[in-house]
């Protein structure tokens, strides 16, 4: 990997870089779309691509299941199997392993769990995830960690972080014997729950390692807990991570999420919300999302965003014709997904351009008043630019919504 | 009937109004023998001068024998506009438009500007020949009576009466560049009745006139004649040829079409004297003839496109639906024509479908498009051609082969090499991808057609290339850029415009997609599926003409005896029934079933047990 910090925010932590890896330049900070079974919903490859994206993510616990490491390494690797010419990153299959599977028991030799396929108890070690993904030929690839939900409480915590660390050293000395180095790029996930002091203990053993792994991830985090503690959490990794590696919050989709990581210093990010949300007839938008099966949308001819991109928004594609088709016809599906991905893409792209030509603070400002208008910003989302020296408010008396304060477009009443 | 309407259409006249033309080759010449023939839609020019103008901006050209796409609540199933309007394939789209009169006004009408329909549906005119059909063609389902005055067509809200002058008036709004008259299909068990015949023909010559109705000022100030018969009409009108399945009927049908006109009707359609100068081609729907008893109406009958979509998705719109049955009132304001002939009634034992098409056919001018809907295997296109010189057909099944996972694989004229297996089994027509023999293929999809990528190679193969997104998938020649900085991550090579085809996308790789329920599985089948069909349509053209490895080789008489020739060759190959899609079929429905927790577990067992069997067996 060649990384390089090209630009850095005068007043946050944002900063843009160059990511070099074997399948070509992505431009940080970015947003991946997940390709969980080595496609992204009802698109091609090609059209991915055309889109402008450069990385995306595959999930190792669901290729190694389906089609399975025999077929990929026929195949030549997952590149390969699904035509994808850019970069990938795949996740260690530990989350998969525990969000799917009641009955996964992790000890210190690996997660124990029931294969799906026979039933019988089965170990994935962290050697094993590591030699799978070999198989599958990601450029970045994740070191298996111990996942514990972010609202657990109490001494497993701790284990888990600690595992975590053991893990990775396992994981790194696979991957060093693998001869994959100049191919494949390790990251680190740093665990501890919302634990301040384990996020302090893991940051300083995993930064100890820093010329063994590529890049970090933060993870035990997207999983309910309260955004005041996620942005916490997020702010302490990414003020201690070394600033020549990359920085990724793993599981984080909404575009205020998005913007406020990257604020705190966030590099990368995945999630399958953008194109999961499409498929329900959600499309996202700088006014915020629209939820097309509104029989409001009904009747109205105008694209789902006049400056957009994207080719469903280029070609023009009424709200009209996408409330007939939406969650009815897959190519409702296809047409909205296209578009949120482009959201997505734009959302972080214009962040790129901001934070080269030093107006972050103000793409900020522009994108929350667009965003969430006069029906008040996520307290949340306030407090964390301010620790960073952004004022999303500038005196203005707007109203501020405590919990998560997502905008969404319930009913037709709204 | 409305005034009102024609005023509103007026607003649309002046915008370049297409006219459909269709010449023949001149060596194909009998009437019901294989034809070769070009469809022309084009707008002529403002000017009135004696020779024929046609403006080339936004002409299509369509050579027949070919296909036309149909649509499902006006999308290509399957396909996003980006890959509907870069598929060769897609030239001939048709709209079937019940589904949008579940609003009131249907929402395409809202759409403003030139070529609503075009625009709204994101089709293409400079590609695409969009036409406009009240009832899909392709749904056989029991259906409450027409009336006298009303079809009943579907929606996802119900049944719903779709008038003549409701048909008038979203034909003008719309402006498509072809429409289908109305049309008196009883969607009852046939047999049909004398009476329920004779009413079908009655109503659909009623509804033709209705269409043909003249407006109060013309809308083709110069109505020229390009080529033999000229459509005296501002719309490019199809008529489906009524009758059943009696011979007599359709007889009785055409013979409407083509007496000269008095009385009102005369009046109504001036300055056109006989309905068939109104018409620019004839069409069929074969799935009404196949004599088959409707299944009872249950919305949605695409289930397969809604499934993949259902599983994450789980109030969706059908829940809403209620079925509403409507009464026929026999009242109707139509006049009575003299009564039929006796025979006319349809008999129990079906003619095949040639014997019908022909009967409706034999009275009319050969030099009409001949359209036919429903067809079911490529044989069946083959014996249209030759038998009757159909010279478009819908593309359904390619659409469906899709839909169930089946990725065709077949060519006309077949390769010299070509013969059934040892056994005297025949090939398949296509592949079932769902099948667990294709989990290790990593090769393209058919063996009869090549990717682009070959042809590329050093070594470039002597096959014809399928160009769909599955085996000629192209490399974007422009990303969209999200921040000055994004230019770093395309080299000149992203950038240079020049067409790079990646290779092709694996069986093995859409056997994948079909098992985990990716969407992706279908989009690219049907793409690939419309490709083999439009190729083995050039193929048809190809030796009709007398062509042999692209060089003319003959004259038309060669053209068809080989065209014959290939035919039986053709029919002796392949497998006409089709198992592979049965078969595909029932794999599709139990992977469809397949989800939740132990299923892989289920799978695996039933794999082991297989291949267990294929031992012993084998």
């Amino acid at each position: 990997m060649q990384f390089e910090v090209i630009a850095t925010c005068n007043t946050t932590r944002a900063r843009v870089c160059r990511m070099k890896l074997t399948h070509g330049v992505t431009m940080l900070p970015t947003f991946m779309p997940v390709a969980t079974q080595a496609a992204i919903k009802g698109l091609t490859p090609e059209q991915v691509e055309s889109l402008g994206i450069t990385l995306i993510l595959n999930n190792t616990y669901h290729l190694n299941l389906r089609p399975g490491i025999k077929i990929l390494d026929e195949a030549g690797g997952a590149h390969n199997f699904q035509g994808w010419n850019r970069n990938l990153l795949t996740d260690s299959g530990g989350f998969q392993l525990v969000s799917l599977s009641k009955f996964t028991k992790i000890t210190e030799e690996g997660a124990l769990f029931s294969s799906p396929f026979t039933g019988e108890p089965t170990m994935l070690t962290p050697e094993e995830s590591i030699s799978i993904q070999h198989s599958i030929g990601a450029d970045i690839i994740m070191q298996l960690d111990d996942v514990v939900s972010s609202l657990t409480v109490g001494p497993r915590v701790a284990e888990a972080m600690e595992r975590s660390v053991r893990w990775l050293d396992r994981c790194i000395e696979q991957h060093e014997r693998s001869g994959q180095r100049d191919r494949q790029n390790l990251f680190a996930i740093v665990q501890g729950g919302l634990d301040a002091e384990l996020r302090d203990r893991c940051l300083q053993a995993m930064i100890a390692r820093k010329d063994h792994v590529a890049g970090y991830a933060i993870g035990g985090l997207s999983g309910g807990e309260e955004k005041d503690v996620f942005w916490r959490i997020i702010k302490q990794c990414a003020e201690q991570l070394p600033a020549d590696r990359p920085r990724y919050a793993m599981g984080v989709g909404f575009a205020e999420d998005l913007l406020v990581c990257v604020a705190l210093g966030v590099d990368m990010a995945d999630c399958v919300f953008p194109t999961r949300t499409a498929r329900f007839g959600v499309a996202l938008t700088f006014k915020g999302p629209l939820n097309l099966r509104l029989r409001k949308h009904a009747e109205s001819i105008e694209p789902i965003d006049e400056n957009c991109p994207c080719p469903t928004c280029s070609s023009r594609t009424s709200r009209a014709m996408l409330h007939h088709i939406v969650t009815i016809e897959t190519a409702g599906a296809h047409a909205v997904t296209q578009h949120n991905l482009v959201f997505q893409a734009q959302v972080i792209g214009r962040a790129r351009d901001a934070i080269m030509e030093g107006r972050f603070p103000d793409y900020l400002r522009t994108f929350f008043e667009n965003y969430f208008g006069d029906h008040g910003y996520p307290e949340w989302c306030v407090d964390a630019l301010r620790s960073v020296g952004v004022d999303l408010l500038e005196g203005r008396d707007l109203p501020l919504i405590p919990g998560s304060g997502a905008k969404w477009e319930y009913s037709d009443v709204a | 009937m409305g005034t009102a309407l024609d005023s509103e259409s007026h607003s649309q006249e002046g915008s370049d109004v297409r006219m459909l033309t269709f010449g023949l080759q001149k060596s194909c010449q009998s009437r019901f023998g294989p034809r070769v023939g070009r469809i022309i839609l084009a707008a002529p020019r403002e000017e009135c001068t004696t020779d024929i103008a046609i403006d080339g901006t936004s002409s299509v050209t369509l050579d027949t024998p070919n296909i036309l796409v149909g649509t499902s609540r006006g999308v290509v199933p399957h396909l996003s506009r980006d890959h509907c309007n870069s598929a060769d394939a897609i030239k001939w789209i048709n709209v079937p438009f019940e589904s949008f009169i579940e609003q009131s006004p249907p929402v395409p009408t809202l759409q403003t500007g030139p070529d609503p329909l075009h625009n709204f549906l994101g089709f293409d005119k400079r590609r695409h020949i969009v036409s406009l059909c009240l009832r899909d063609p392709m749904d056989t389902r029991e259906m409450p009576p027409n009336g006298n005055a009303y079809v009943s067509a579907l929606c996802v809200r119900g049944v719903r009466k779709v008038t003549p002058s409701d048909w008038r008036k979203y034909v003008y709004k719309l402006q498509p560049d072809v429409v289908f008259a109305l049309s008196d299909t009883p969607f009852t068990a046939p047999p049909h009745s004398q009476k329920r015949v004779t009413k079908s023909i009655e109503r659909s010559i009623a509804w033709l006139v209705d269409i043909l109705r003249s407006l109060e000022y013309p809308v083709r100030p110069c109505s020229l004649p390009i080529s033999g018969q000229p459509s005296q009409h501002p719309l490019n009108v199809f008529v489906n040829m009524a009758g059943g399945t009696s011979i007599p009927a359709r007889e009785a049908f055409a013979h409407s079409l083509s007496e000269e006109l008095y009385g009102p009707d005369l009046e109504a359609v001036k300055p056109i004297k006989r309905l068939d100068d109104g018409v620019v081609g004839y069409s069929f729907d074969l799935a009404t003839l196949r004599g088959s008893i409707p299944k009872p109406l249950c919305l949605l009958r695409r289930t397969q496109v809604n499934n993949v979509l259902q599983q994450e998705s789980p109030n969706m719109l059908q829940d809403a639906v209620k079925l509403i049955e409507i009464p026929t009132p026999e009242n109707g304001d139509i006049h009575t024509p003299p009564p039929l002939p006796s025979r006319i009634a349809e008999s129990a034992v079906l003619p095949d479908a040639a014997s019908l098409l022909q009967a409706s056919l034999k009275q009319l001018p050969d030099g009409k498009p001949r359209l036919v809907t429903g067809v079911r295997s490529p044989h069946e296109m083959l014996r249209l051609i030759r038998d009757v010189g159909v010279d478009i057909f819908d593309a359904d099944l390619a659409i469906a082969a899709a839909h169930v996972g089946v990725a065709l694989d077949f060519a006309f004229p077949l390769p010299p090499d070509l013969g059934p297996s040892e056994e005297g089994k025949k090939k398949d027509v296509g592949h079932n991808l769902y099948d667990q023999g294709y989990a290790h293929q990593y090769g393209r999809l058919s063996d009869c057609l090549a990717g682009a990528a070959e042809s590329q190679s050093q070594f470039p193969t002597p096959l014809p290339i399928c160009p769909c997104i599955a085996c000629s998938p192209r490399s974007p020649t422009s990303h969209i850029l999200h921040s000055k900085a994004d230019v770093q991550s395309y080299e000149e090579r992203d950038r240079s415009g020049k067409v790079v085809y990646n290779p092709p996308r694996s069986r093995g790789y859409l056997h994948h997609l079909l098992h985990t329920h990716e969407m992706s599985a279908h989009t690219m089948l049907v793409a690939h599926n419309l490709a083999v069909l439009d190729r083995f349509l050039f193929g048809v053209r190809d030796v009709l003409a007398g062509r042999r490895d692209g060089i003319n080789k003959g004259e038309g008489e060669d053209g068809i005896s080989r065209f014959t020739a290939e035919v039986n060759r053709f029919e002796s190959v392949y497998d006409e029934s089709m198992e592979v899609i049965h078969v595909a079929r029932k794999c599709w429905h139990e992977v469809d079933l397949a989800r939740g927790k132990g299923r892989l577990w289920r799978e695996k067992e039933k794999q082991v047990l297989v291949e267990a069997e294929g031992v012993s067996g084998g």
